[in-house]
């Protein structure tokens, strides 16, 4: 007997009726993603006579993409799960402010050189493990967790630092923050490499399996017997040495580091992972989304301010794609009411 | 033990006599607790923090924050959210001040109209595109914000000649600021709105079971329509007082109230996927966060330090408060 | 039947929650290589001890042998480990992660090549496991798109193949309800596929379509109020035996209070004109007078809940008319319904039927707030008065009118839901299901509120979860098979039907 692929009836909360072209579209995750971009960047290279794809303002695009892309992919996963992540300038504040200790600056005999990766990163990592604790053994929903661990961060960083910014001398990064290769942004192959990296692992490890297990259906997904609780750590220690990697990043390309570096991080990071298709009911998207959004929004951005657009509208440009994005691309049936 | 995914009717029997022998202490009970102990830790440190003049300066502080924390209260107790708030507030900030001077004391009602209508944009927004509020809010507070901008780049000061306009906010009546007695109003207004009237009443079904609320007859759209337009009103109320209160506008000043609005409700015990919750509520919650920021710097906290402190208080707060009964999962 | 042991044994179960014995000292023993169809009416048991089966639920005595084992489970996974897996009417599988993926959902691991999952060696081994029940279905499509009928047998096939995985000699499969979703092919192509499996395993077949188990099981198991009523070999037996063991209680005309039952008024209330639905129902016309209470009977799939569902505006028919007090009802729009003065007591009160975290007077007053209000506001004073009100009337037990409604019985939730009802203007009422998952005493006391909504004018369209429920409380009851009106019955008080006359036209 052929099981055909479309369903037809109706039972409860499974989503059906999907055609065979949404099915396609929705099974690549970035179809409208990629369309969208095309779209984007042709209306700006119309629109700037060409100017647009010239080769230079190409690696301005991805330059800035970067850093915005990494702290994508890093938060994305918790939306996946369900949640969301609100530590982000928090987190990032924090690392900054370490780097500025602990890297050679010009407050104090400290140089750590290259050790400065591991230990930036590590803390970040560990505020992710933090936030993860606050989730699954304290039981505080995400929202609140997130929002009150960035704010606990953002003022250790403050204290920390005595709200002064430290210059940083010397670092050994710097070459490589700001280089090229093959005309390609360093950065933006990190981001790159990043992006593969994870997907790789959503794609082809249990561990993928488990996070859109628990994004799909949490309850079920424990039935069947997925640890809960060690997942969901695990995502948002994964967060948090993403944040702590970007902040790094941040602290070397200004050579300077003051906890508010990480400010306004946080929306066009979440605008991303929504732009980019992560569904923030959960279960839908990955890192592949992540990233194209981050780089979906830059283009933008940048396209924007080579039109020489009143830079006082970008954000709402921002705040209207993002709802066409969403509109566009969410899958209503599995929301049932809009809330 | 593995939570259990049928909902099998049958059941209920089993659930809901175990669920009897808890007793669920009410989350205001929490927040007041901590707002005492708050107080009361703080008049250790330093005695001045319960002199008439520190009061004040809190009474002050917490209006603002109320106003805007009730406004968004309404949404969050329909089990959504609104993230425009900011850029609401910024917009009506420079608009109030920008009007102050051609239409003079017609700037309050048109500013207060423009709120209305941006929140029943919000409320439009969200039913015929059918997005989520964080989205769609996302979205449109970033319209706003924009719009702020473009209205005004940079402050803007209100000139001396309005000064006497400003004084309906920063005027005093028999000894009460104006500022209090508006917040008086407000919280009045939003009080009995959610308590006496249907549409009040609607929000709370909706939140605590739109199943059931679409299914007996309540009108969905409608009343999310309300509780965004009630959101509005709270910003342009809180952007009106403030502007009073710094005798100019400023288009970046609302940024800083998103979260802190939300903090505000949640932190007296509002719970964030909606239905139980109140005015009273974010009152206790705004006076928390008030008493946060005020203290520590009577106190003498460093002053650095403070912001960390207030985001464990949140943590804590809602830790006490969130009832973790309703739902099978924590997300 | 050979006299072998069993494969699994459960001996003199009996599992009690307050108010009521689901089970009462059941035995009930599978054996290999088998297929057991278990039957009884809703209430019987027949759940219960599935629960306590999988390890859901414990029970208060008895024993359990597995194998010739005493055993106990702690949760289903245990149970899965040990072969005894259950797959239920809503599935388990989670719906975004695709086929293959909810196939071996935490048993990926002898997929693993250097830390990562060998998609080639999952898909072959996909393939092999999904071949035993004939799903050739892209592996890939997310659970969510695909059709039941596949649904089920990916989660068929996962236990058996954790079965394997755990060496389980012959393990057990409890099928519940399998086919209320299937397509009639799909159906023929299930049981093929249960006759193969049967080399290999046993299965419990839960069913309320008399005709599939007698078909496919070999043996028939039947509950009836938590007791035992007999075991009989499948071969020559009939449909209506079977029925009467299930369904014959000793009838006792007091326990629906026949007495109270009202002549019908003259008045139609509601008139519903060739109503169909795709898929579900077709060409039903009936109509319900003024304190008539009509009760719809039929098995799954008659097509009883689907056309309640039309009246109430919770789905749109594709054709035909429903018509109440005389206006017609625009389709699928239940607050017109509700301002209509239609109501509806649901299925599943906890999810629909009330907001759990808010008082008693609230749920109660919802739809009557504007009758309560002094000068335009809501009045405190009247909404207690009115809550209070409804506790009385309705006997519903509670602290108080602000006690929560999450910490109120079943039996009591479901008084408030009717209470809420009661309180505003309705003409028609219709109670899906009504006295579902409560205890004894609350029954008794919803079955006198029925009686009196009746009693004041109200027209009733009812479905219960038993015929003898249905035929003491209504006035005339119509039978539904197969998306049709096929009968319809007057049951005038001491002189009802007996179950036996109406069997015959369900089946």
């Amino acid at each position: 007997m052929p099981n055909n692929v479309t369903s037809k009836s109706s039972a409860r909360w499974f989503s059906t009726s999907a055609t065979k072209g949404q099915q396609l579209f929705r099974r690549s995750g970035v179809g409208g993603q990629l369309i969208s971009l095309i779209i984007v960047m042709g209306i700006f290279a119309i629109g700037t006579k060409g100017k647009y794809l010239y080769w230079a303002n190409l690696q301005v695009i991805l330059s800035l993409a970067a850093i915005p892309a990494i702290i994508a992919i890093g938060l994305h996963q918790v939306v996946v799960l369900g949640g969301i992540d609100l530590s982000v300038e928090g987190v990032v504040a924090l690392c900054v402010v370490f780097v500025g200790f602990l890297a050679h600056n010009k407050f104090n005999s400290n140089d750590v050189g290259l050790w400065i990766i591991p230990i930036t990163v590590g803390i970040g990592g560990l505020a992710g493990v933090i936030n993860g604790l606050l989730n699954t053994k304290l039981r505080i929903p995400s929202f609140i967790s997130t929002l009150g661990m960035s704010w606990v961060l953002w003022g250790l960083a403050v204290f920390v630092s005595k709200g002064q910014t430290t210059p940083l001398l010397d670092s050994p990064l710097r070459g490589f923050v700001n280089g090229y290769v093959l005309g390609i942004p360093d950065l933006a192959l990190v981001a790159i490499v990043l992006f593969m990296i994870i997907q790789i692992i959503q794609d082809g490890t249990r561990f993928g399996r488990y996070l859109y297990a628990i994004g799909g259906d949490e309850v079920l997904a424990a039935q069947a017997g997925v640890k809960i609780d060690r997942t969901k750590i695990i995502v948002f220690g994964i967060a948090g040495l993403f944040y702590g990697l970007s902040a790094l990043f941040l602290a070397v390309e200004l050579d300077s580091a003051q906890a508010i570096t990480g400010n306004n991080l946080l929306f066009p990071a979440v605008t991303a992972v929504a732009v980019g298709g992560v569904a923030l009911t959960g279960g839908i998207g990955g890192a592949k989304n992540a990233a194209l959004g981050a780089l979906i929004v830059t283009a933008l951005n940048d396209g924007l301010i080579l039109l020489n657009v009143n830079p006082y509208a970008q954000e709402a440009v921002n705040g209207f794609v993002l709802v066409a994005a969403v509109a566009l691309t969410i899958d209503r049936k599995k929301l049932g009411f809009i809330k | 033990m593995v939570a259990v995914k049928r909902d099998d009717p049958a059941d209920a029997q089993e659930t809901t006599t175990v669920r009897r022998k808890r007793a669920r202490i009410p989350a205001i009970f929490f927040a007041v607790t901590l707002l005492i102990v708050l107080v009361f830790l703080f008049t250790m440190g330093n005695r001045n923090f319960i002199s008439a003049y520190n009061l004040n300066t809190i009474a002050s502080y917490a209006a603002i924050l109320l106003v805007v924390g009730l406004g968004q209260m309404n949404t969050i107790l329909i089990g959504g959210i609104d993230l425009s708030v900011g850029g609401l507030m910024s917009f009506i900030s420079v608009v109030f001040v920008v009007s102050l001077k051609t239409i003079g004391v017609w700037a309050f009602p048109l500013c207060i109209v423009v709120a209305l209508m941006a929140g029943f944009l919000n409320g439009n927004i969200l039913t015929r595109i059918k997005i989520p509020s964080f989205i769609a809010t996302l979205g449109t507070g970033g319209i706003m914000t924009s719009l702020a901008l473009l209205v005004s780049p940079l402050p803007v000061d209100a000139p001396a000649s309005t000064y006497g306009l400003l004084e309906i906010v920063n005027g005093t009546t028999l000894g009460i600021s104006h500022l209090l007695l508006l917040t008086l109003v407000a919280f009045a207004l939003f009080y009995v709105i959610l308590k006496f009237t249907t549409v009040g009443r609607n929000i709370y079904y909706i939140g605590s079971n739109i199943k059931m609320s679409w299914m007996s007859g309540i009108d969905i759209v409608g009343t999310r329509n309300i509780a965004f337009v009630l959101s509005g009103l709270g910003a342009g109320i809180a952007a009106i007082m403030l502007s009073c209160n710094q005798y100019g506008g400023d288009p970046t000043l609302g940024k800083v109230y998103i979260l802190q609005s939300i903090a505000a409700v949640l932190v007296g015990g509002t719970a964030l996927t909606g239905g139980t919750g109140g005015a009273v509520n974010t009152v206790i919650g705004a006076l928390i966060l008030s008493v946060m920021e005020n203290g520590m710097n009577v106190v003498g906290v460093d002053a650095y330090f403070q912001q960390s402190i207030l985001g464990l208080v949140i943590i804590i707060s809602v830790a006490l408060t969130f009832d973790r009964s309703k739902t099978a999962t924590i997300k | 039947m050979t006299a072998k042991e069993p494969v699994l044994e459960l001996r003199r179960i009996t599992k009690s929650y307050p108010g009521v014995v689901a089970l009462n000292a059941v035995d009930f023993a599978v054996y290999e290589n088998e297929i057991v169809g278990l039957v009884g009416e809703n209430g019987a048991g027949k759940s219960t001890l599935m629960k306590i089966l999988i390890g859901l639920i414990q029970p208060d005595e008895g024993s359990y042998t597995l194998r010739g084992e005493p055993i106990g489970f702690r949760d289903p996974a245990s149970a899965t480990r040990f072969g005894v897996g259950m797959v239920f009417q809503d599935g388990s599988l989670v719906p975004n992660l695709s086929i293959m993926e909810n196939l071996f959902l935490c048993h990926e691991m002898g997929f693993r090549r250097f830390g990562f999952l060998s998609k080639r060696a999952m898909r072959e081994a996909a393939y092999s496991v999904l071949a035993a029940v004939k799903v050739s279905s892209d592996l890939d499509i997310p659970i969510a798109d695909t059709t039941p009928a596949v649904r089920q047998m990916v989660e068929i096939a996962r236990l058996l193949w954790l079965s394997k995985l755990y060496k389980q000699k012959n393990p057990i499969l409890i099928l519940d309800e399998p086919t209320t979703v299937l397509t009639e092919s799909e159906r023929e192509t299930l049981f093929s596929i249960l006759g193969e499996i049967k080399s290999q395993a046993s299965i419990v077949l839960i069913s309320h379509r008399l005709q599939e188990i007698v078909e496919n099981s070999d043996r028939i198991v039947i509950l009836k109020d938590g007791k035992n009523v007999t075991e009989l070999a499948a071969e020559h037996v009939s449909i209506s035996s079977i029925e009467n063991m299930m369904v014959g209680h000793s009838f006792e005309a007091d326990r629906y209070r026949e007495d109270e039952q009202v002549e019908p008024g003259k008045e139609t209330v509601l008139r519903v004109q060739k109503l169909r639905k795709r898929g579900a129902f077709e060409a039903i016309d009936f109509s319900v007078r003024r304190r008539e209470i009509v009760s719809l009977v039929g098995l799954v799939g008659s097509g009883k809940e689907a056309v309640c569902r039309c009246i109430a505006g919770l789905d749109k028919p594709d054709g035909g008319s429903i018509n109440l007090g005389g206006k017609k009802l625009p389709a699928g729009s239940p607050s017109e319904a509700v301002h209509s003065g239609l109501g509806h007591i649901p299925i599943d009160r906890r999810s629909e039927g009330l907001a759990l975290g808010m008082t008693v007077a609230e749920n109660v007053n919802l739809l009557v707030l504007d009758r309560l209000k002094v000068a335009g506001f809501i009045s405190p004073a009247r909404e207690k008065k009115n809550a209070m009100r409804c506790i009385e009337e309705c006997r519903i037990k509670s602290p108080s009118s602000s006690t929560m409604c999450a910490n109120l019985s079943g039996g009591n939730q479901q008084k408030t839901v009717i209470a809420k009802w009661l309180s505003s203007q309705i003409q028609l009422l219709v109670l899906d299901h009504p006295t579902r998952g409560v205890d004894v005493g609350a029954k008794e006391e919803i079955y006198k509120l029925i009686r009196k909504l009746a009693h004041d004018g109200i027209g009733m369209i009812i479905m219960c979860d038993t015929l003898e429920e249905d035929i003491g409380l209504c006035s005339r009851m119509l039978i539904l098979r197969d998306g049709r009106l096929v009968r319809e019955i007057n049951c005038p008080p001491y002189n009802k039907p007996g179950p036996s006359d109406i069997i015959g036209s369900i089946v």
